[in-house]
């Protein structure tokens, strides 16, 4: 399968800072992938790479093989959905879904319909009337009625109510499974991404920390907790991912391939967003820089 | 992306052609009383050199109310004026509420996103929404200068005859005529509407593009005419006082200062300067010796012209007698259309240039929006 987003060493910096730096990854088509980070990670920065609204500092990136937003074959090939899912507040539902179809060669009619439909939003009603959930499920709707082969959506439900959060996700879900679809989306609650995602990566402060399959890194990672004593006894091939220590007990989160098999810990599972936290713990630790500026972008 | 572009634009557009409209019902209701004062003053159906007369006649008709019973004193001058004035702020009204916003609208409410992807470049949708929103401000300034042309056609046709009062003094190469009529207004909407979308995407915020808008657009409007004389060379003559219908005047001193009204053999001619030249062609800037007695006692103490009095005639022809003539900078009646080119040009190549930098802006895909 090849790659819906390719990267090689990319970076974006504002002025003297690096919104994302040394960002290589490869990102294998069928997926829904979970980009997860605190604030300011550069997780929309990524998505913006990715959509084309902004041109790298530094290294490449593909998307499904192309330049972002180089043509409008590209363009329609890629949905997307921006934070706070935009719409134009003066204009309907119905003129929205009539944009769609002009500003597209590959609108899906039926599909825009049937969607509007069964999310029960009112043709005639104006965008900027709507509820946050409603604005969000027509933002989506514009999206995937475009018949994208990748579907990028920038924090989606951040400013949904739990329960519209997680009425959309469903709605996604069941629109990526009848699709064939690819998808990337952003989030910083690990939460919402746990139900919906088999693909993860973690950004925190600029850099990717953790990229891969949910499964395959569930399996490679491990709880270890026993009796105190010093990461370094561990056998090469264990890497130590964060460590907590009591007066007389170490808990420790590894990455092994094998399964550890030293007697002296017991060995449980590690659930997703354990895992995640204890990458951006990690990425905390080492130089907590005072100058780094956290961009956050609208 | 042009039904979106009408959708979009629509509501601007129906304010347009109802202020369009308005303007049209105005002078179409102010025109039978015009052509009521034309007709009464025997200019309209004038022939050869009584014309000239008849012009100051209808002028001053015009100007006192066309004598007309229950007919206020300036009708057509308010008309007259108010008109001028919508042409000449039309393109700085559209580069405000067409140009700034269209771009920065859309940062602001970050619908950028939306419309940039759609199956449709970003180019392709600022092509055609300057080309659409572009060719309609064009036609709007136009239309506005056209009715009003139609209306004032008396007029601009005595006031070229020589007949001036109030504000109908104005020739075609008048500081408000000029640059309302003829071709100008295209190139002046052009540019007004060009400015206010380049502002747009450089503040990002619509409500100080929109001042940034008119301030520049203003100064562009106040300092075109300083260079307009020069946008396309000159003629240039000398002749007697008498023939120039010059008249001396005197700035302190007494400096010796000649204002022309004519240009002998050019009718019409626009005048840049005149100055006097002694007989060797040298400038001369004082009042020659044996002159200075007929000076009127009022010019060493008001600046300016002289009204009437037999004191200025037998000054100026003392200053003639001494060899003193009037050099003259004008532009002939027959560069009026060079001139309109080259200003629509002048401005049209800003609105081109505006128009390159904003797709070149677009495409470095710099952040946006903060």
């Amino acid at each position: 399968m090849t790659a819906v987003i390719q990267t090689g060493e990319l970076g974006k910096r504002y002025h003297k800072t690096w919104a994302l730096a040394g960002c290589t990854l490869s990102i294998p088509a069928g997926h829904v992938v979970g980009l997860v980070g605190p604030n300011g990670a550069g997780k929309t920065t990524l998505i913006n790479l990715a959509t084309g609204m902004l041109a790298p500092t530094a290294g490449t990136i593909e998307v499904l093989g192309g330049r972002p937003a180089s043509d409008p074959a590209q363009l329609a090939r890629v949905g997307y959905l921006a934070q706070d899912a935009p719409l134009y507040a003066g204009l309907s539902v119905a003129d929205h879904l009539r944009l769609g179809a002009h500003l597209n060669g590959g609108w899906d009619a039926g599909l825009a319909r049937d969607r509007a439909g069964r999310l029960g939003l009112d043709l005639g009603q104006k965008a900027g009337t709507l509820s946050g959930g409603q604005r969000a499920q027509l933002a989506l709707t514009l999206a995937i009625a475009k018949r994208p082969e990748l579907l990028i959506l920038d924090e989606p439900v951040a400013s949904l109510d739990p329960l519209a959060r997680r009425e959309f996700l469903q709605d996604l879900m069941e629109s990526v499974a009848e699709q064939q679809v690819s998808v990337v989306l952003s989030s910083h609650l690990i939460s919402d991404l746990e139900r919906v995602c088999d693909y993860v990566i973690v950004l925190a402060g600029s850099r990717v920390r953790l990229a891969g399959p949910v499964d395959d890194l569930l399996a490679t990672h491990h709880l270890l907790s026993g009796p105190r004593r010093d990461p370094a006894s561990l056998p090469g091939e264990v890497q130590v991912i964060t460590a907590s220590h009591t007066d007389v007990q170490s808990t420790l989160l590894v990455r092994s391939s094998g399964p550890v098999l030293d007697p002296a810990w017991a060995v449980s599972g590690v659930g997703l967003e354990d895992l995640v936290l204890a990458y951006m713990k990690q990425a905390a630790r080492p130089a907590p820089r005072s100058s780094r500026r956290l961009e956050v972008q609208k | 992306m042009i039904w979106l572009t009408w959708r979009q634009f629509r509501a601007q557009a129906i304010t347009a052609a109802a202020a369009l409209a308005a303007f049209a019902i105005v002078l179409a209701a102010a025109e039978p009383s015009l052509s009521g004062v034309y007709h009464s003053s025997g200019f309209a159906s004038c022939h050869g050199a009584a014309c000239t007369g008849l012009a100051s006649t209808f002028i001053n008709d015009l100007a006192s109310g066309g004598g007309i019973a229950g007919v206020p004193e300036t009708p057509y001058m308010i008309v007259y004026f108010l008109s001028v004035v919508v042409i000449l702020i039309a393109p700085a009204i559209i580069g405000i509420f067409w140009g700034a916003p269209l771009i920065a609208r859309e940062l602001e409410a970050g619908t950028f996103r939306l419309a940039w992807n759609q199956s449709v470049t970003r180019t392709r949708w600022l092509a055609v929404k300057l080309a659409l929103i572009g060719v309609a401000a064009m036609a709007v300034t136009e239309a506005f200068s056209l009715i009003q042309a139609w209306w004032a056609a008396p007029i601009g046709k005595a006031v070229g005859l020589g007949g001036s009062g109030s504000i109908f003094s104005e020739t075609r190469f008048g500081v408000f005529v000029f640059p309302t009529h003829g071709i100008t207004p295209l190139g002046y909407a052009a540019f007004g509407f060009a400015l206010g979308v380049t502002a747009g995407l450089l503040v990002r915020r619509a409500i100080p593009a929109m001042a940034i808008t008119l301030a520049i657009f203003a100064a562009a409007q106040f300092f075109t005419p300083l260079i307009r004389p020069n946008l396309f060379p000159t003629s240039q003559t000398v002749a007697t006082i008498a023939a120039t219908g010059a008249n001396v005047s005197l700035t302190a001193n007494p400096r010796l200062a000649l204002t022309a009204t004519t240009v002998p053999g050019h009718p019409g001619a626009w005048i840049i300067s005149s100055d006097g030249v002694n007989a060797a062609g040298q400038p001369v800037s004082t009042v020659p010796a044996a002159c200075e007695p007929l000076i009127p006692q009022t010019f060493v103490s008001h600046r300016g012209p002289a009204t009437s009095g037999p004191g200025p005639n037998a000054l100026n022809n003392c200053v003639a007698s001494h060899g003193i003539r009037v050099a003259e900078r004008y532009q002939p009646a027959s560069h009026y259309w060079p001139l309109q080119w080259s200003e629509t040009g002048m401005f049209l190549a800003l609105a081109l240039a505006l128009t390159w930098y904003c797709f070149w802006r677009l495409n470095r895909r710099r952040r946006l929006a903060r």
